[in-house]
C-alpha cells in the first residue's frame, strides 16, 4: 500500500517538476505562469492593455497570412456551390435591382428631409461615414462568434462602432487595436440587440443563439401574439448601442421548440468585406444658425434637385425604352399589313378561279341540255316556233329544257 | 525507400513538424467549420499535444506549447492564458500517464484522453463563466469534446506512422 502511494507521488512529482533534456521550464512553472497571465488579463492596467494590443496586432496579421491556404480552399468550395445557382440568382437579382432603384429615390428624399428636420431639432447633424474594412480573421469558432477587421483606432473606430454588411447590421466593435478591431457578431451568445418588430411595433431584445440565428427574449407575454411570421426586425436604438432603423432580420415562428427566432439578413459565414460606420457630430452655433439653416435648406434643395434629376433620368430611360418598343411594334404592324395584302391578292385570285369554274359548269350544263333539247328549240322552216342557233333566246330555251316562253 | 539524411534541413523541418502543425492549427483553427455541419467541431491541438507529450516528449518543447496557447487565445478572443493552462495541463496528465504506464495500450490512452479533455473543458467553461461572465453554450463544449475524443484514434494512426518514419 505504501509502495503504491510512493509510486503515485513519484509519478506526480516527475510530471510536475522534472525537466527533460530539451525543456527550459518545468510544467509546474508554466502552470503558474498561465495562472499569472489569466489574472493579469482580467486587470485593466494600461501597460497590460498596450502589451495585449501589440500581441494582438502581431497575431492577427500572422493568422491572416497562415489562413490564406485554408481560405483559398474554403472560397473555392463556396464558389463552386455559388456557380451552380448563378444564373437563377442573377435573374432574380436583376428584377430586384430594378425595383430597388425606383424605391431608393423616394427613400433618399425622405432621408434628406429627415436630416433637415433633425438638424432643426437637435442643433447638430450626425455625419456618418462608412468605411470599407476587410475581414482578416474569421475562424467561425463554435464558442465565440467574432471576426477581426483591418481597421482600428487609426481610422477612428471605437468600441461600439456599428458594423454593416451592405446596409444590414452584422455586429459591433468590442475591441480596438491600432490597425485592427474585433467585431462581435449578432449571432454570438453575448450579443444583445434592442429591436422593434413590424407590424405591431413590438419592442424586444434579440440575443444570438451561438449558431446562425437570433432569438427574441425579454418581451411582454401579451405582446407575443402581436408578432407575425416574416415580420421585420430593425434596431430600435434603445440604449444607444446601435443606431435606430437598421434592418436586422425577419421573424421565424416555425421553430420546433416554439422559440421566436430571427433570420438575419446577412450570412455571417460569408463576410469578406464589411462597412464600419464612423459617426461625427457637427455642431451648429447659434450665431450662424440662420445662415446654416439656409445652407442646410439649400443643401437639401440641392439634394432634392439631384434626386429629381435622377428620377428624370430614369423616366427618360424608361421613355426611350418605350419608344424602342413602339418602333418595334410599328415594324411588326407594317409587316402584318403586307401579309394581309398578300392574302387579299390570293383571295381575289381564288375568287376568279371559282367564278371561272362556275361559268364552265354552266357551259357544260348548256351543252348537255343542248344535246337533249336542241330539236325543240331550233327554228324550222315550216313551223317557225324555235329560235336561231347561237342566239340568247335559243340558249334560254335550252336552259328551260325546251320550253318556249310566250 | 528514400530516407532522410540526418542533419539535413528537411530532416530538421520534419522533426519540428508537430510543433509547426500546432502553430498552424492555432493560427488557422482548421476544424472544417465551412462544411456547415451543425455543431461539428473538434480540438486538434488537444489531440496533437496529448499524443506527442505522451509518446515523443523529447521532441516536444513545452514552452512552445505554452506560447501556442497564448496565440490561440488571441485568435479566438478568449482571455489570455486560458488555452496555455489547458495545453500545459494536458502535458502534465500525459507525463503522469507515461510515468505510470509499463505496457502502453492505445485504447487505455484513448479513454484516459477522454477523461482529460472533459476535465480541462470543464475547467475552461467554469473559468469563462464564473470569472469572465462569458455566455457559453454547454452543448457546443460537449459536442466538441466528443468529436475530439473520436478523432484521437484517427490522428494517432497518422502520428504513429510519423514517429516510425522518424525513427527509421
Amino acid at each position: 500500500m505504501a509502495e503504491s502511494r510512493d509510486d503515485f507521488i513519484i509519478a506526480i512529482r516527475s510530471a510536475f517538476l522534472k525537466k527533460s533534456t530539451k525543456q527550459k521550464f518545468s510544467l509546474l512553472t508554466l502552470v503558474f505562469f498561465s495562472i499569472f497571465i489569466i489574472s493579469l488579463s482580467s486587470l485593466n492596467l494600461k501597460a497590460i492593455t498596450v502589451t495585449k494590443s501589440v500581441i494582438k496586432e502581431i497575431v492577427y496579421r500572422s493568422s491572416f497570412i497562415i489562413s490564406i491556404p485554408e481560405n483559398f480552399i474554403k472560397s473555392s468550395y463556396l464558389n463552386l456551390i455559388e456557380y451552380a445557382n448563378f444564373y437563377k440568382e442573377y435573374k432574380i437579382t436583376k428584377e430586384e435591382l430594378d425595383q430597388l432603384k425606383s424605391e431608393n429615390i423616394s427613400t433618399e428624399i425622405i432621408k434628406s428631409e429627415n436630416d433637415e428636420l433633425k438638424s432643426l431639432i437637435d442643433g447638430y447633424t450626425v455625419t456618418s461615414n462608412k468605411i470599407l474594412a476587410k475581414v482578416i480573421v474569421d475562424h467561425e469558432s463554435p464558442f465565440l462568434r467574432s471576426i477581426i477587421i483591418n481597421k482600428g483606432s487609426k481610422e477612428k473606430l471605437k468600441i461600439g462602432t456599428n458594423i454593416y454588411d451592405r446596409s444590414y447590421l452584422v455586429g459591433r466593435v468590442i475591441e480596438v487595436n491600432y490597425t485592427n478591431s474585433r467585431v462581435l457578431l449578432l449571432t454570438d451568445l453575448n450579443s444583445n440587440i434592442p429591436v422593434s418588430i413590424t407590424p405591431g411595433n413590438v419592442q424586444a431584445i434579440v440575443i444570438g443563439n451561438g449558431d446562425k440565428k437570433g432569438e427574441i427574449k425579454y418581451i411582454k407575454n401579451d405582446l407575443i401574439n402581436k408578432i407575425e411570421d416574416k415580420g421585420i426586425a430593425y434596431t430600435s436604438g434603445t440604449g444607444s448601442i446601435f443606431k435606430s432603423g437598421i434592418p436586422v432580420g425577419t421573424v421565424d415562428l416555425k421553430d420546433e421548440n416554439k422559440k421566436i427566432l430571427i433570420n438575419f439578413y446577412s450570412d455571417f459565414t460569408q463576410l469578406k468585406y464589411v462597412f464600419a460606420e464612423i459617426d461625427e457630430l457637427i455642431s451648429t452655433p447659434l450665431e450662424t444658425e440662420q445662415n446654416n439653416q439656409i445652407k442646410v435648406s439649400s443643401n437639401t434643395e440641392q439634394i432634392k434637385l439631384d434626386l429629381i434629376s435622377d428620377e428624370l433620368q430614369i423616366l427618360k430611360d424608361s421613355n426611350t425604352k418605350f419608344l424602342e418598343e413602339n418602333q418595334e411594334l410599328n415594324t411588326l404592324s407594317n409587316e402584318l399589313i403586307k401579309q394581309i395584302e398578300i392574302l387579299k391578292a390570293e383571295n381575289d385570285f381564288q375568287k376568279n378561279v371559282i367564278q371561272q369554274h362556275n361559268l364552265d359548269q354552266e357551259e357544260l350544263e348548256f351543252l348537255r341540255l343542248n344535246l337533249i333539247y336542241s330539236s325543240k328549240c331550233q327554228s324550222k322552216k315550216l313551223f317557225s316556233t324555235g329560235f336561231k342557233v347561237g342566239t340568247p333566246e335559243y340558249k334560254e330555251c335550252i336552259m328551260r329544257k325546251g320550253k318556249i316562253s310566250d | 525507400m528514400t530516407r532522410f539524411q540526418k542533419k539535413n534541413l528537411f530532416y530538421k523541418v520534419y522533426t519540428w513538424l508537430p510543433i509547426l502543425a500546432l502553430f498552424i492549427s492555432v493560427f488557422n483553427e482548421f476544424d472544417f467549420n465551412y462544411l456547415n455541419i451543425e455543431y461539428f467541431s473538434f480540438n486538434f491541438p488537444f489531440i496533437l499535444i496529448f499524443y506527442f507529450a505522451l509518446k515523443a516528449y523529447q521532441r516536444f518543447d513545452y514552452l512552445l506549447v505554452f506560447l501556442a496557447g497564448l496565440f490561440n487565445d488571441t485568435v479566438v478572443g478568449l482571455p489570455l492564458g486560458i488555452s496555455s493552462l489547458s495545453y500545459i495541463l494536458i502535458c502534465i496528465f500525459a507525463t503522469y500517464l507515461r510515468n505510470i504506464t509499463i505496457s502502453p495500450n492505445l485504447i487505455k490512452d484513448w479513454f484516459y484522453f477522454l477523461f482529460i479533455i472533459s476535465f480541462i473543458n470543464s475547467i475552461n467553461f467554469s473559468i469563462l463563466f464564473l470569472f469572465f461572465s462569458y455566455e457559453l453554450d454547454i452543448t457546443l463544449f460537449i459536442v466538441n469534446n466528443f468529436f475530439t475524443f473520436l478523432f484521437y484514434i484517427i490522428f494517432s494512426i497518422f502520428f504513429k506512422r510519423y514517429l516510425k518514419s522518424l525513427d527509421d
